[in-house]
């Protein structure tokens, strides 16, 4: 009896800084930014009490362009997870069957990952430039002329082009979480599976795959959110345009919130982020779920 | 992580003669993919060194992707001087480390106490924890800047050190949670046997054996701050306190149409953690698997 | 020079259509061109005890603004030995923001920039701008009433005007003698076979940054002020009519022609002002429509000084429209916070260092003086002379429309601009959407 109060209060002692951090800056915060959204609201001066007409207004204003935005970020969320995770997967596969020169590829496929997302989007920036980035320079030089575009500046052409950074840099990312995996998984079966006659292909779709399935989901959880939440990229490369064709929520949001003065649409924007994040992340985990 | 409970469900169906055929010329297209990967990645990081010693007459036509002619090192006077690359550099330094330290520091505590310690609802607060994992750092923006300002916190480090480590918070409890899982709970007992108190079992057992737990925590944390932009923008505004990020941004504002100062300061902001990542990529990346692994 | 200046602040005060707040009392004409001293009289703090006071602005390092203000308060921290001055500058994009959410949480700056017209009303609104009526009494004499309209609401002033700017048709001579013109244009006709022509000769006719909806706005406005009448296009930016008017739905399917026919430099959506700016120095392109600040960067360049030309844009139908309608006004503004301690030395610290800045700026051939000019200004670069010509001629002022609008209705408004712009409505649909997001 008497241990279980010192343990109350320890426990108290030692939860305390985490809690008020993560209560004191993530909890409580979303909590007012929830309360903000059912305000019309300028940031500084009057609020006005409105109800729901926030959320009403993002789902049907087209000037707005809420469900735009949405559907780029969950364009860009199914690119990641079909052409990026896939390419990760693939390189992790790879490396992790002791090839030569594992380590030092693996090095270099990581090295985005330590780059500043403000450097990479600066430098694809230079990169896509029009009339002298090194993308349009080289199809010219290659008698591909007609190919050549302005790549951010195109309605068509321009999430690609903010989609082809995030898979250069977070590549690497990922493969290493999945070659994690793939490395863990016991010599012996594969020995095993080997001298049974089985391929390196069946291999991996029988035993490492399955085996770094719960990796596999951590990495779809992180790449679904991230896409979900990015903005660093894209306010450096578009900034939303041209004509939206970019505008994710986050950017979306920083729009309404300092351009526009709209800081209880804003804070919509926000919950709205928040909730997507949580029901996607359930999505996941229950579909991962079901396949065992 | 990986379970022997998938072995079962195996067939075999090939004869060994196809392996051979197969792995002599997929081990030729593997290399080839590898290769041209390789290139993928390494190439901008090239083109950016070599712009950044060039001038706009080079840049833009003479001579795009060859080394520069002549080394123009008067882009990186620019770039450190007008551009005071290695304030940020400074400030992005001390917001990292300072945010390491705390995250550090609280997500052990809580971890021992989630973990470690048996009381009710333990299960529960690891659960509400892990929310922080999913949510956006963006969508908080509002309320904290208000708060912040109230308490006259703008324009200081901690204004995004106390953020920043709120938001590594959730991973770095995810990763203590697995190491502290290896240590055995025998040495609690054994130290509380000995005497020990809560405390001291805390700080004499658990924390020396979660030293590989700090490298992993800390690469995840950096990964964190080093990169964010929106905070870093709105709630520091003074120069002599911009990180990395705000400060490209604003460098390229400046010198939109001159490209040369602006590659000097991306590699300015890339390659000393390149550098430092050229000597210890191994142990990098051991730490950063061991998140994956432990998580 | 000075006789010409006259006329323009006469005009202005005649003409200008745009004063955001109720209408500003009638405007004392007395603008004598007494010139003060640099140095003046000092407040009533006591020497010994230094105050201190921020500014935050947008003239950062690359500005062409910077030297006027570096200049400035050179001059009026001399003459206030008893102020602490600090000051910033922000990049402009950043510093909207950043303004706005420091006004939100009332941590403002003693001083600092803002547009004039919508933007500082919403801050006056919200009660955080400090009045500067009792200041403003010692300056009347050298800035005209007419000047503080953009910037005064309910008859109060709130903003120190700096210098100010009208939308200037910029043309690249060189190119233009190449396909046989000496001269701009005069008439839209003209104006537009012009074009073709340069387009004969693959030459493009325009650069705008299409990353930057603003530069849109100054080929789009001028279009539809030159087609309509600058009367209509004031009226629909100050909420006095409706957006839902069809003269202005064919001027901007005129505009929108302008780019289907590919007067526009394919290349430029994707590209920030600067970079258009210093395509055009490049000789990339025949035209530039943008703000008469440029003079002063196109002025000093040793080797387009001499090719650049500065024109007004042509009248498109005559029935609705003159030469001497401009887009354009005061806009550049200095304010007080009225949090700030010592507001009332503030407010004389700002009247005077914007009267420098002015100064300095005009000068530079960052703009036109709100402020009468004093001292020697044969020195000012000849474009900025003939800007000065132009608005001496001038007969309507419509401020530029994302400053005459609220932040919302003026981001809508740039949303709509960029789908023109885009192809992705024509004027029907522009026309349409405004009338219902905004009325």
């Amino acid at each position: 009896m008497k241990k279980k109060v010192t343990n109350g209060l320890n426990v108290f002692a030692f939860l305390l800084p985490a809690l008020l951090l993560f209560v004191g800056v993530l909890i409580a915060p979303i909590i007012l930014s929830g309360y903000y959204s059912f305000f019309d609201w300028n940031g500084f001066g009057a609020k006005t009490f409105i109800g729901i007409s926030n959320y009403k207004e993002l789902f049907t204003s087209n000037a707005i362009g809420f469900l735009k935005a949405l559907r780029n970020s969950l364009l860009l969320a199914f690119l990641s997870v079909f052409i990026q995770l896939p390419m990760s997967l693939g390189l992790a596969l790879i490396l992790g069957r002791n090839i030569k020169g594992e380590r030092g590829f693996l090095s270099v496929y990581f090295m985005p990952v330590l780059i500043s997302t403000v450097v990479i989007g600066q430098l694809w920036l230079k990169i896509y430039n029009p009339s002298y980035g090194i993308l349009n320079v080289t199809l010219t030089k290659l008698g591909l002329e007609s190919l050549t575009r302005t790549w951010l500046g195109t309605k068509e052409t321009a999430l690609w082009a903010c989609f082809v950074p995030t898979l250069w840099q977070y590549v690497g990312y990922h493969m290493l979480l999945l070659y994690a995996g793939v490395k863990s998984v016991s010599p012996e079966l594969r020995e095993a599976a080997k001298i049974d006659g089985a391929t390196n292909g069946q291999i991996n779709r029988y035993i490492v795959i399955p085996g770094i399935k719960p990796i596999i989901r951590v990495s779809v959880i992180f790449a679904i959110t991230g896409s979900l939440k990015s903005f660093d990229l894209i306010y450096v490369l578009t900034n939303g345009g041209p004509l939206h064709a970019t505008e994710v929520p986050s950017t979306l949001m920083i729009n309404m919130l300092f351009l526009r003065n709209r800081y209880g649409m804003g804070s919509t924007i926000a919950v709205m982020l928040i909730i997507l994040c949580f029901a996607f992340a359930l999505l996941i985990n229950k579909i991962f779920k079901e396949d065992k | 992580m990986a379970e022997k409970t998938s072995a079962s469900s195996f067939s075999l169906d090939s004869g060994k003669y196809e392996i051979q055929k197969t792995s002599k010329v997929g081990q030729v297209l593997v290399y080839i993919g590898l290769a041209i990967w390789t290139f993928v990645n390494l190439f901008p990081i090239y083109w950016m060194f070599t712009f950044s010693l060039k001038d706009n007459k080079e840049i833009f036509g003479e001579n795009v992707a060859g080394l520069p002619k002549h080394w123009l090192w008067s882009n990186y006077t620019r770039a450190l001087n007008t551009g005071h690359m290695l304030v940020y550099f400074k400030n992005s330094i001390i917001v990292a480390v300072a945010t390491i330290l705390i995250t550090l520091i609280a997500a052990l505590m809580a971890t021992y106490a989630i973990t470690r310690l048996t009381w009710k609802g333990s299960k529960a607060m690891n659960g509400f924890f892990m929310l922080g994992l999913t949510i956006p750092i963006h969508a908080s923006i509002v309320p904290i800047y208000v708060q912040l300002s109230k308490m006259h916190m703008l324009n200081s480090y901690w204004a995004l050190i106390v953020p920043y480590a709120a938001f590594s918070l959730a991973m770095a409890i995810l990763i203590c949670t697995g190491f502290m899982g290896d240590i055995p709970k025998d040495l609690d007992e054994a130290a509380r046997i000995d005497g020990c108190g809560i405390w001291g079992i805390f700080f004499k057992i658990i924390v020396p054996l979660m030293r590989p737990a700090l490298a992993t925590i800390g690469i995840y944390t950096f990964l964190q701050c080093w990169n964010e932009l929106m905070f870093a923008n709105i709630f520091n505004s003074k120069d002599e306190l911009k990180t990395l990020p705000v400060g490209i941004q604003a460098l390229s504002g400046q010198y939109t149409t001159d490209w040369g100062p602006i590659g000097a300061a991306l590699v300015v902001a890339t390659f000393p953690t390149l550098l430092v990542y050229v000597f210890l990529s191994k142990k990098i990346q051991e730490s950063f698997i061991a998140g994956a692994v432990k998580g | 020079m000075r006789k010409v200046l006259a006329t323009v602040l006469a005009c202005v005060m005649m003409v200008s259509l745009v004063a955001c707040g109720e209408s500003a009392p009638a405007a004392s004409t007395d603008n004598g061109s007494t010139a003060p001293a640099a140095s003046t009289e000092n407040t009533q703090v006591a020497a010994d005890e230094k105050v201190d006071l921020e500014m935050w602005c947008i003239a950062t390092e690359s500005d062409s603004n910077r030297h006027s203000y570096e200049a400035a308060i050179a001059d009026v921290t001399a003459a206030h030995p008893e102020v602490n001055f600090t000051w910033e500058a922000i990049e402009n994009q950043a510093y909207k923001t950043k303004i706005k959410a420091a006004v939100a949480a009332d941590e403002m700056p003693d001083i600092f920039f803002t547009w004039s017209c919508a933007f500082l009303g919403d801050f006056v609104e919200a009660g955080r701008v400090y009045c500067l009526d009792e200041a403003y009494e010692g300056f009347k004499s050298e800035l005209p009433e007419s000047m503080m309209g953009n910037s005064t609401y309910d008859g109060k002033h709130y903003g120190v005007p700096l210098t100010m700017n009208i939308v200037g048709l910029f043309a690249n001579m060189e190119i233009l003698k190449s396909v046989g013109y000496d001269a701009v244009p005069g008439t839209y006709e003209e104006f537009i076979a012009c074009c073709d022509k340069l387009l004969e000769n693959g030459i493009i006719p325009f650069g705008c940054a299409g990353k930057e909806t603003w530069c849109v706005t100054e080929y789009l406005e001028s279009v539809i002020e030159k087609s309509c009448g600058a009367q209509t296009l004031g009226d629909i930016f100050l909420g006095k009519a409706t957006w839902n008017n069809a003269d202005v739905a064919g001027a901007v399917d005129t505009f929108q022609s302008l780019v289907t026919n590919g007067y526009f430099d394919p290349d430029g959506i994707a590209l920030t002002n600067d970079e258009v700016k210093a395509n055009f120095m490049a000789g990339k392109y025949a035209f530039y429509m943008n703000g008469t600040w440029n003079c002063a960067d196109f002025a000093g360049n040793d080797e387009f000084k001499d090719k650049v030309a500065v024109s007004e844009f042509p009248v498109i139908n005559a029935d609705k429209a003159t030469l001497g309608q401009l887009i354009g006004g005061p806009s550049d503004t200095l304010a007080v916070a009225a949090s700030s301690p010592n507001a009332a030395l503030a407010a004389q610290f700002t009247f005077e260092l914007g009267r420098q800045i002015c100064h300095y700026g005009y000068l530079d051939g960052c703009g036109l003086p709100a402020w009468t000019p004093y001292g020697d200004t044969s020195t000012v670069n000849a474009l900025t002379q003939t800007v000065a010509e132009i608005c001496a001629n001038a007969n309507a002022y419509v401020l530029f429309g994302d400053t005459a609008m609220n932040a919302d209705a003026a981001n809508t408004y740039l949303s709509y601009v960029d789908q023109v712009y885009g192809c992705a409505i024509d004027g029907a649909g522009f026309v349409e959407g405004l009338t219902n997001d905004i009325g």
